[in-house]
């Protein structure tokens, strides 16, 4: 009798998984299926075609897929391959403390795959995936200007501190920084708009507002100071270097496919302005599908015109890390990524390190997070090509992930920290 | 005042038209847009941005779209680059006698992104394209088993005969049969299955049906009698290979995208029976926009087990002209055409001629036609990857359509002695 054996049946959501099939015919073709509902009522699933060995197993630690979702070995390619059923959608875990998400695991047999005949279901198991840990505190903060949520580790610490950033969609984003949390790091997921009293639209970034958070978030007696770390994205990742370059506070900060000029948009911190007419909007592109490309329509980092808008990052005292997709259709990440890199060697510094990924774009998010290559953002009238090819992206994803926690801890924890 | 300046306004679907916009202030920034609502009611449009220059003036063939759906200089860039609104729709005329595509081109003189009811252009002008030239006729087919649409042209005649033979989707699909046909040739828009009373699913392909419409063809007073022609796509590739090797009515044939061995579907001819090489599903892929690519599925020709199945092409007596999309993701298309040149070449004959085009994909149309990547298709419940670049796509059907007009018209001249 056919039996899919998954361990471990609980875990966070980074953790990757051992998925056997017994108890088949030699030979026999299946199809693994992975589902997934959302908290908005959304289905993400995944197909994969595998044939069993002589001795009636599928274990995806060996095994190659013959095709579906993906093809080759990929133990956890059940959950990084999954798409929704409703294009366009994003799965993003908007409770992060009290509900896993449940994925279904089901073994089909198929004699014709996609035909209009229904499978035979042999065998199903459903696993939990946690975005935090037994013990993780969610703490809402609501003090002076800053707005957003702050997750602490279990136990006393005190706790290295991290700020966690996304970016142009607006609104708070928490399932990072709980997963941050998960791995010891006191995370603040910060706003900036689009949330709670915040303004509606980012007109301007104002690094003092990230200077309170920082100053609160350092303040709280369970981190240990006297610095902080940072994690960001996109836009998020903007802001992050603009933290870096004037926040003394900030002692380490991860930067993901970010644009580091101040493009159409004033970056302003004190009395301090940078500001670039960089964007040239005639240049968006649609491909195939309609979707659209901004890449082409941001300014270059290099150019002489742009260059009231270059963030004088030679003054960051901290470390930085840049992850780069190469294949980001939304920004030029890489080209801006390399520009800074540029920069700081010209000054004489040396406190950067840049991860460039072929293949992975836009969304590069904790490992075994499904591909997201396109959605909607509420303040673009299309929608947006994040880009990404599967099964780099996955890898980039797992890599990327294991490097940011190194990073964070090699850079915030007290032997570090008294280098500075 | 802004003017847009279109010539000609009524032209056939294939032919060239010049868009010119003036009066705009120099160098700004403009959107021209291309909308067109299909006989279902679904809309398909296309925009590129583009900077006027110093006189104010914008001229499509001479100025490069910056942005949009395209860039670079492209005249015909607004119609190749046509996308439905809502993805996975095909572009395909049904109507091929009675009305024209009507497409609207607006020019705005702001960056456009999508439509506004706000937003009006600042000048507009309504094209059609017709599939169909003044004088031809369309005399729909049931006679015998033979069931289509003939398109003959205006005149007397005698007009070189052609069968025009579509893929897997199966109905009748005239667009292409018409176009041909208003260029001079007598076409048979031939239905094989999913039409009328023919099988609603295709269990086997019986080179006798076609040779009943090739005889039907061939004995129409206004159609040459020295041999037809044969432009086939996809599944209808396969069976064209198959017409041109052992039907002597066949003097030329043009194979699209297809395949040089009879898969999934036995092939039968009188008492000859080719056994197919089966498919393999489990060898599907899902895209990132979840359509289906077979590309895999197809068994290799060039294995032991699978050499009954391939197709003597050396046995042809006309001319074939492969044409491949080297960006085809429904099937290997060029893989395909090359072993079947190699086996000409090895059997010492040289009727083959093979034209690859990079960057093209499976439906490879005539020319303005909007590149289709993926559509829904009436057996699978995802959709189904075609696959192609767009702008390398639409030059490869510009000039693929040139090339089979020409095949045609040199090998099936009427001069030619009876094979």
């Amino acid at each position: 009798m056919a039996q899919i054996i998954v361990h471990p049946k609980t875990a966070l959501v980074d953790v990757p998984l051992q998925i056997r099939v017994t108890g088949l015919l030699p030979s026999q073709l299946i199809m693994l299926q992975a589902s997934l509902t959302d908290e908005r009522g959304e289905l993400f699933q995944s197909q994969v075609f595998y044939k069993a060995d002589e001795n009636g197993e599928v274990d995806l630690e060996h095994a190659g897929a013959l095709g579906g979702d993906y093809v080759g070995i990929h133990p956890m390619g059940l959950f990084w391959s999954m798409k929704p059923k409703k294009m366009l959608s994003r799965l993003l875990k908007r409770d992060v403390i009290n509900s896993p998400f449940l994925v279904h695991l089901s073994v089909y047999d198929i004699t014709k795959p996609f035909s209009s005949s229904p499978d035979s279901l042999m065998a199903s198991e459903t696993v939990e995936r946690w975005y935090s840990t037994p013990g993780v505190q969610r703490i809402q903060l609501k003090e002076g200007r800053v707005r957003g949520a702050l997750f602490l580790p279990p136990g006393d610490g005190p706790f290295p501190g991290v700020i966690d950033l996304f970016g142009g969609i607006g609104g708070l984003v928490e399932f990072r920084a709980s997963l941050l949390a998960s791995h010891g790091f006191a995370t603040l997921a910060l706003a900036y708009f689009a949330y709670d009293d915040l303004p509606k639209n980012l007109d301007v970034i104002d690094i003092e507002y990230f200077e309170e958070a920082a100053d609160i978030l350092l303040r709280h007696p369970k981190v240990l100071g006297p610095s902080i770390g940072i994690v960001s994205v996109s836009r998020g990742a903007q802001i992050g270097m603009a933290m870096a370059t004037f926040l003394k506070q900030v002692a380490a900060t991860v930067c993901i496919n970010g644009v580091f000029l101040a493009e159409q948009i004033v970056i302003k911190y004190r009395n301090e302005k940078f500001f670039s007419f960089s964007q040239h909007l005639e240049r968006l592109r649609i491909n195939e599908l309609g979707l659209l490309a901004f890449y082409s329509a941001l300014g270059n980092p290099q150019e002489e015109a742009n260059k009231h808008g270059l963030l004088p990052v030679e003054r960051a005292e901290g470390h930085i890390l840049f992850i780069v997709g190469e294949k980001d259709y939304s920004v030029n990440s890489k080209i801006h990524a390399e520009q800074v890199m540029e920069q700081l060697r010209r000054h004489g510094k040396n406190n950067a390190t840049l991860l460039s990924y072929p293949g992975a774009g836009h969304l590069i998010e904790p490992p075994y997070s499904p591909l997201c290559v396109a959605s909607m953002n509420p303040f673009i009238p299309r929608p947006v090509l994040w880009g990404g090819e599967t099964i780099p992206h996955a890898e980039a994803q797992e890599h990327s992930w294991k490097e940011i926690l190194k990073f964070l801890r090699h850079h915030l924890t007290p032997t570090s920290i008294s280098k500075l | 005042m802004v003017q847009l300046i279109v010539t000609p306004e009524t032209a056939l679907a294939d032919e060239p038209i010049c868009i010119r916009a003036t009066g705009l202030n120099p160098f700004q920034v403009v959107t021209f847009t291309a909308s067109l609502t299909d006989e279902k009611g679904k809309l398909f449009q296309s925009r590129a941005f583009y900077k006027a220059n110093e006189a104010g003036n914008v001229a499509l063939d001479q100025a490069a779209a910056l942005g949009g759906d395209y860039v670079g200089v492209h005249p015909m860039g607004l119609f190749w680059s046509l996308k439905p609104v809502n993805p996975f729709r095909r572009l395909l005329k049904q109507d091929v006698m009675n009305s024209p595509f009507y497409i609207q081109l607006d020019i705005f003189d702001s960056l456009l992104l999508e439509d506004s009811p706000k937003i009006h252009p600042k000048a507009s002008q309504m094209i059609e394209r017709w599939f169909s030239g003044p004088g031809l006729q369309r005399i729909p087919v049931r006679n015998g088993r033979v069931r289509g649409a003939f398109f003959l042209p205006p005149g007397e005649g005698p007009f070189p005969g052609v069968i025009d033979l579509f893929g897997g989707i199966g109905g009748l699909i005239e667009f292409r049969a018409s176009l041909l046909a208003s260029h001079g040739f007598g076409v048979l828009a031939l239905a094989y299955f999913a039409y009328e009373d023919l099988p609603r699913s295709l269990l086997e392909v019986d080179l006798e049906y076609f040779e009943e419409a090739a005889n039907m063809l061939l004995h129409h007073p206004q159609i040459q009698r020295s041999g037809i022609g044969v432009i086939s796509v996809c599944k209808g590739a396969e069976i064209g290979l198959a017409m041109a090797i052992h039907l002597e009515q066949v003097a030329a044939t043009i194979c699209i995208n297809g395949t040089n061995a009879v898969h999934e579907t036995p092939c039968k001819y009188r008492d000859l029976v080719i056994s197919p090489i089966p498919h393999q599903k489990e060898y599907t892929q899902i895209h990132v926009s979840g359509a289906l690519n077979f590309r895999r599925i197809k068994g290799d020709p060039r294995d032991e087990v699978n050499q009954q199945s391939v197709l003597p092409v050396e046995k042809a007596r006309g001319h074939i002209l492969f044409i491949v999309g080297e960006k085809d993701e429904c099937l290997n298309s060029k893989a395909y055409a090359e072993q079947a040149m190699e086996q000409l070449k090895s059997h010492g004959r040289s009727n083959g001629t093979l034209l690859s085009y990079p960057g093209a994909g499976h439906l490879i149309e005539p020319p303005y036609s909007p590149l289709c990547f993926a559509s829904w298709n009436p057996f699978l419940s995802r959709p189904f990857l075609w696959g192609g670049d767009i702008r390398s796509h639409a030059a490869a059907q510009e000039h693929s359509w040139r090339e089979i007009q020409k095949f045609l018209r040199c090998h099936l001249a009427p001069s030619r002695s009876k094979l």
